[in-house]
């Protein structure tokens, strides 16, 4: 369902840590800071809105170099799921 | 509270004989909830039409405006059909009858009667100079012709005032105004037509009179012969600014409903009146409002102390106030979502509201009467400010020179005292600036362009002209009264925005709107009114 | 210029007859007198159905007759420029199905294909009493047991809830919710134990008084795992995907209430007398007439291009449908207020002038701003996309020029609708924007070459500076997902303006040689630029940023519209004889 094909950008340069990275681009879509962020606390619970969160595959598609389904985060609600599976598509 | 508040009671509460409930099932029927024109008639609403010389209690007109507003809150078509047109009729006749006429008709709106007012005819429209109902001169009186339609009360109204032709030769001489008892008219040359089935206003009976070779005897001329279109462009003054101060109890209302829905309904987790949206459109529907308020005030309070600019003042408010609350009724319609669409439920009295305001904007002089009324009279106006307005114009409460509807003035002289009070005291530069540039494209104005065959730039100075006036209320009641915080500078700021469009984003005002939805709570949870008087209402918020 | 998108509505045309023909099934008169008593179009949606109207709900490949979204649209306009209570009654079984059309397998779009073909009135029903725009708050549930669901709890506020043969339900499948929690199931009455579902009353409404708005509540009824529309959980998904379709396709609601509104002012207008002379010689109130149809004109042509782009741009539909729901349905209501100033009293009786159609239309038409996602939920959608659009107009990201060739060159057939390729998010950003600074140097090329179209070119240059404002402000303003800041619905409204300036100007630039080539009622709207700078001064005036057009324009606007009303056309970029054409 959700990663369609993978590309390597060579303009963008992978986050050595994922997670805290993804963990950063939720902050600021809730205009928080990141250490805010409990990593196992699903999306919605912060009220990120499931419509927004599809907004994080624009992010992850430009730093990542990675095109994934927008429903992503609906799929992996929480920033520690979202990046195992990232980790996983990189690797 | 007022006692007419107190016999009305909460619209809310389901048991209410005047609640939105039965007042939705009555218009349903084309007509209004029962008892409810007993109520007024046991309070005599009658007698706020008629001078207190005339035995009435008719003494402010800004008074009067605040007294009909608990039946508007509750339903316009109960205010419109229960007489403000006796109202209409009357000031024509307290201006320009006979003692005996002002007497005969004082004592039938006393005593519970109606008067009709007829002076339009629907092929004529506001071209009341090409009217064709027409009385003729005969050896022992007059004799009428023709038909008059869409009048209110036409089919249960003692009285009416008439507007009729009196001569052909074409000008300001060729009308003149009758007052006829209905009663006495012969049933051969007179009927009543019937009624107009409407899509809003539902519960007023407009209909109209037929008149051929109806006989009436010459007492039956308010003034002279040819002074119709005088009486009653005077007469207008008062009525315009009237008729605009009645939409005021609709959006109170409809105000109330919003907040009442927003605090209530829960989405995304919050209510609506916690999204940021929804709290700016009703703080902002809040201030304009009050604008709307400050201008009705200002301009009935300046029929008593600046009566040679009324004229000027009393289309400037017909024009922009209806406007001004459609405006913010719509807005409203949005936050309150699909419920503004049903006709039954808590809600529904919203949608009834809203249906209702555009037609009584309409009716009794459509903006662009007023627009024409102006246009002519701004350069004047605008040549040199002259004095500010007395601060009695703007202090509520203050006694006011008692109303002479003989000093009222068909075209005001130069200097316009409000807008001195706004050059004098405005603080707004954008409201300066654009008061600078109406001037200029006013002096820039040909004088071709001020009749009827206007062009729309033209016509569009007078829209400016009445939202300055606007800002001019706004600051001098600001002046002298105690209001809302954050109003004066929310209002002005919308008003500023409306005079001159701009490609910048909006200004937020987030303290002034902060302060003034807390207001607007306020005033909800501990019974207050949203206008500027803050009168004690009956309503309840949900539980 | 004609439109070969028409040849279906000039075919329904011809069927129902002249609307003003109080002896035809849909005439003015009947509709009113239905209006006026709540009561239902049973026979005009029986014409309707004789027409075979619903072969346009279903794709093609489903089995229907709907290849272009373009002719739906304009057949769905003749109805509602007749009765918009007609078009929301019978066109919302076009809503009710489209959840398969966007996320079932091909058997079970097949089956709801024949079960619309077969004439079955089929609602779609997301909203609930407590709950609306917020479609992951929603009560209802269904529970899986052996063979199936059961389903449980009320819809309410649903079109055709009461007289459909079947509801395309959204239900809560995983009690914790969320945006994999909920999905939607095609429930046909007939197959339920009668005893485990009941009828809410309908709800009379202000507009669209006689139309079916009620409920349904379901208790323990069984449904079968057939009946659920794709994978459990993809319920929000394909519901966010047929919202793309449907709220572009709410514009042929709003194109024919204005043509409605429009026809009934201006023959008010041409036959009243004022201060001894016509009304329309009032230089104000011709001009009201001129504005208005420019307004029009504006709502037509970002609907078209809005329309074809859901097979041109299929995968850009998030952003586009989220413009034309939000700025057509607005646009319309304004005319139809302002003209409303000119009708006078007129507007509020019953039976003075057209059966009272001018004040039903404009009652009706206020549904259409509110329903399928209301003015609000539009405008934050298109919020939420910021983020994006941002970052493609940042990085150059390349527009789809053939897709937007496509959109917007109206002689051209579109490709076949390739459902799959819609997608809740536009990707690779808003090809219309990326594609504007390139668009404004095609127009001031032409106006190098052609004095006449200086205007436009000026009001291009300011559409291109507007944009480039919006962007700047997008940079400026804090996110905010869920208490979306005001200022933000401001940017979103601007952006809206912006993009549909961007379309419309496509359009011009794509088919005005076709246009051009032809002549016909329409044409003086296509020469100089005349129509695009006229919808350009509409929007840029909304964004605070006037750019009058020369009154000469106007003037062309207001002579083109007196006379294909005069003949009996429709209020239109194109030629398109209507039932009560006379020559
Ligand atoms: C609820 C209600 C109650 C009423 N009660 C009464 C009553 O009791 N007594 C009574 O006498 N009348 C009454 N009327 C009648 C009413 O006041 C008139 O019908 C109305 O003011 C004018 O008529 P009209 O709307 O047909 O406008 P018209 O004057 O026919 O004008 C039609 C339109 O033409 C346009 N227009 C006119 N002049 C110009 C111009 N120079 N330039 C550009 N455009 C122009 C305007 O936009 C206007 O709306 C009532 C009306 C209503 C709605
Ligand atoms: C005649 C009619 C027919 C209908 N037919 C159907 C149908 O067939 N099927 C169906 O499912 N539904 C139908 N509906 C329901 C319609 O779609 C609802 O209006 C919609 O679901 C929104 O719900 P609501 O109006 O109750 O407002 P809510 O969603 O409860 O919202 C309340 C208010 O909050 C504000 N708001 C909402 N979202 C936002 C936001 N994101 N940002 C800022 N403010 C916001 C808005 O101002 C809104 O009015 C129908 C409604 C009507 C009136």
């Amino acid at each position: 369902m959700t990663s369609t094909d993978t590309t390597t950008s060579t303009s963008t340069t992978v986050p050595a840590d994922i997670a805290q990275w993804l963990a950063g681009r939720v902050a600021s879509y809730l205009d928080t800071d990141a250490a805010t962020i409990d990593l196992d606390l699903p999306l919605a619970e912060y009220g990120l809105d499931s419509v927004y969160a599809l907004s994080l595959c624009g992010d992850i598609e430009d730093t990542l170099g990675l095109v994934v389904e927008p429903t992503l985060a609906w799929d992996y609600p929480t920033v520690n799921a979202m990046a195992e599976f990232l980790q996983a598509e990189i690797a | 509270m007022t006692r007419l508040e107190e016999r009305f009671g909460d619209p809310y509460n389901a048991d209410n004989p005047f609640g939105h409930r039965t007042i939705l099932d009555a218009d349903e029927r084309s007509t209004v909830a029962e008892g409810a024109e007993a109520v007024l008639d046991e309070f005599g609403l009658n007698a706020e039409f008629v001078p207190e010389a005339l035995g009435g209690r008719l003494v402010e007109v800004d008074e009067l405006v605040r007294r009909l507003r608990p039946v508007f809150r509750r339903d316009a078509s109960l205010g419109l059909g229960y007489g403000v047109t006796s109202l209409m009729a009357g000031l024509n006749v307290w201006l320009g009858g006979s003692d005996v006429q002002r007497k005969w008709l004082a004592d039938l709106l006393l005593g519970g009667g109606k008067a009709s007012v007829g002076y339009h005819e629907l092929d004529r429209g506001n071209d009341l100079t090409n009217n064709e109902f027409a009385a003729t001169r005969t050896e022992d009186g007059l004799v009428l012709d023709g038909r008059k339609e869409v009048i209110n009360n036409a089919a249960r109204a003692d009285a009416a005032v008439l507007f009729a032709r009196t001569g052909g030769k074409g000008g300001g001489r060729d009308h003149s105004l009758l007052l006829v008892d209905l009663h006495q008219l012969d049933g051969g040359t007179f009927r009543r037509l019937p009624r107009y089935r409407t899509l809003g206003l539902r519960g007023v009976g407009l209909s109209g009179f037929e008149f051929t070779g109806c006989a009436v005897p010459d007492s039956a001329l308010v003034g002279d012969l040819g002074q119709g279109s005088d009486i009653a462009l005077r007469s207008f003054q008062v009525s315009r600014c009237v008729m605009a101060g009645t939409g005021l109890g609709i959006l109170d209302a409809g105000l109330f409903g919003v907040l009442r829905f927003a605090l209530e309904r829960r989405l995304y987790g919050q209510t609506v009146a916690e999204l940021p949206h929804a709290r700016a459109t009703l703080a902002g529907a809040y201030a304009d409002l009050l604008t709307a308020d400050a201008l009705v005030t200002t301009a009935t309070r300046a029929l008593h102390v600046l009566p040679a600019t009324a004229s000027a003042y009393a289309a400037a408010t017909k024009l922009l106030v209806p406007t001004l609350l459609e405006e913010a009724m719509n807005a409203l319609s949005v936050v309150l979502g699909a419920r503004f669409y049903l006709r039954e439920g808590d809600y529904a009295g919203f949608g009834k509201h809203m249906r209702d305001l555009p037609p009584l904007g309409i009716g009794h002089a459509g903006g662009i009467s007023c627009q024409l009324t102006l246009l002519p009279q701004l350069s004047r106006l605008l040549r040199a400010l002259g004095d500010p307005a007395p601060a009695a114009v703007f202090t509520a409460g203050a006694a006011l020179p008692e109303l002479d509807l003989s000093r009222l003035r068909l075209f005001a002289p130069s200097g316009d005292p409000l807008l001195a009070e706004l050059a004098a005291h405005g603080t707004h530069p954008g409201i300066a600036a654009a008061l600078a540039k109406l001037t200029a494209d006013v002096a820039a104005l040909p004088a071709r362009d001020t009749g009827v065959a206007a062009s729309p730039a033209a016509l569009d100075l007078t829209d400016r002209y009445a939202a300055l006036l606007a800002a001019a209320s706004v600051t001098g009641y600001a002046r002298h009264n105690a209001v809302p915080d954050g109003w004066a500078e929310l209002a002005l700021s919308r008003l500023a925005e409306r005079l001159t469009p701009s490609a910048a984003l909006p200004a937020t005002h987030p303290a002034a709107e902060g302060a003034l939805f807390a207001d607007l709570l306020d005033r909800a949870t501990t019974g207050s009114g949203f206008c500027l008087d803050r009168d004690p209402v009956h309503r309840t918020l949900a539980q | 210029m004609r439109y070969g998108a028409f040849a279906e509505a000039e075919r329904l045309e011809g069927v129902l007859g002249d609307p003003g023909d109080p002896a035809s099934v849909f005439s003015t008169a009947a509709c009113a007198d239905l209006d006026d008593a709540d009561g239902f179009p049973t026979d005009v949606c029986a014409v309707l159905d004789g027409f075979d109207l619903a072969r346009l709900y279903v794709p093609a490949e489903f089995g229907g007759g709907l290849v272009d979204y373009q002719d739906a649209v304009q057949t769905m306009r003749m109805v509602s420029r007749r009765d918009v209570t007609v078009a929301v009654a019978h066109g919302k079984t076009y809503l009710g199905a489209v959840s398969a059309w966007v996320g079932a397998s091909r058997e079970q779009a097949e089956k709801v294909g024949a079960l619309v073909r077969s004439g079955l009135p089929i609602s779609w029903a997301l909203t609930e009493q407590a709950h609306g725009s917020d479609l992951l708050a929603g009560g209802v549930t269904a529970t899986r047991t052996g063979s199936g669901y059961r389903l449980d709890g009320e819809k309410w506020l649903i079109n055709n809830a009461t007289r459909g043969g079947a509801v395309c339900v959204l239900a809560r499948t995983d009690e914790a919710g969320g945006p994999r929690g909920f999905s939607v199931f095609m429930v046909e009455k007939a197959k339920l134990d009668p005893a485990t579902h009941s009828p809410v009353p309908k709800q009379r409404t202000h507009g669209i008084r006689g139309a079916d708005i009620s409920g349904i509540s379901f208790s323990g009824a069984t449904i079968g795992a057939d009946d659920l529309i794709g994978r459990e959980g993809t319920g929000l998904e394909s519901v966010l995907k047929g919202l793309q379709l449907t709220r572009t396709l709410c514009c042929a609601l709003s194109l024919g209430a204005g043509d409605h509104a429009l026809g009934i002012a201006t023959r008010f207008a041409a036959g009243r007398r004022l201060y001894g002379r016509g009304l329309t010689e009032l230089p104000a109130a011709r001009h009201r007439l001129a504005t208005a149809f420019a307004d029009h004109l504006l709502a037509e042509a970002v609907s078209v291009v809005g329309s074809r782009s859901i097979q041109a741009l299929t995968g850009e539909m998030s952003v586009v449908a989220a413009v034309v729901k939000y700025l057509v349905p607005t646009r319309t209501e304004g005319m139809i207020a302002s003209l409303r100033k000119l009708v006078g009293a007129r507007s509020l009786l019953r039976d003075v002038l057209e059966d009272g159609a001018f004040g039903k239309v404009e009652r009706d038409h206020r549904i259409v701003s509110l329903f399928d996602g209301n003015t609000l939920v539009n405008l934050n959608g298109l919020v939420n996309l910021f983020p994006i659009l941002l970052r493609t107009a940042d990085n150059a990201t390349a527009p789809d020029t053939d897709g937007i060739r496509a959109a917007a060159t109206v002689t051209e057939p579109l490709a076949p609708m390739q459902h799959k390729r819609l997608s809740l998010l536009p990707r690779k950003g808003s090809s219309f924007l990326l594609a504007l600074p390139a668009a404004v140097a095609e127009v001031e090329a032409l106006a190098a070459d052609d004095d006449a179209l200086a205007p436009l070119a000026t009001a291009a240059r300011a559409l291109r500076t507007a944009l480039d404002g919006v962007y700047a402000a997008v940079r400026e303003l804090p996110a905010v997902p869920v208490n979306v800041p005001t200022t933000s619905f401001v940017v979103a409204q601007r952006l809206a303006a912006c993009l549909g300036g961007a379309a419309l100007l496509q359009l011009w630039l794509r088919t005005r040689a076709d246009a051009l080539a032809e002549t016909g009622p329409s044409t003086p709207l296509w020469r100089d630029g005349v129509w695009p700078t006229l919808a350009l001064d509409r929007l840029l005036a909304s964004v605070g940023t006037p750019t009058p057009a020369p009154q000469a324009h106007y003037d062309t606007a207001y002579d083109v519209l007196t006379a294909q009303v005069g003949s009996g056309r429709l209020t239109s970029l194109f030629d398109h004889r209507l039932a009560e054409a006379t020559r």
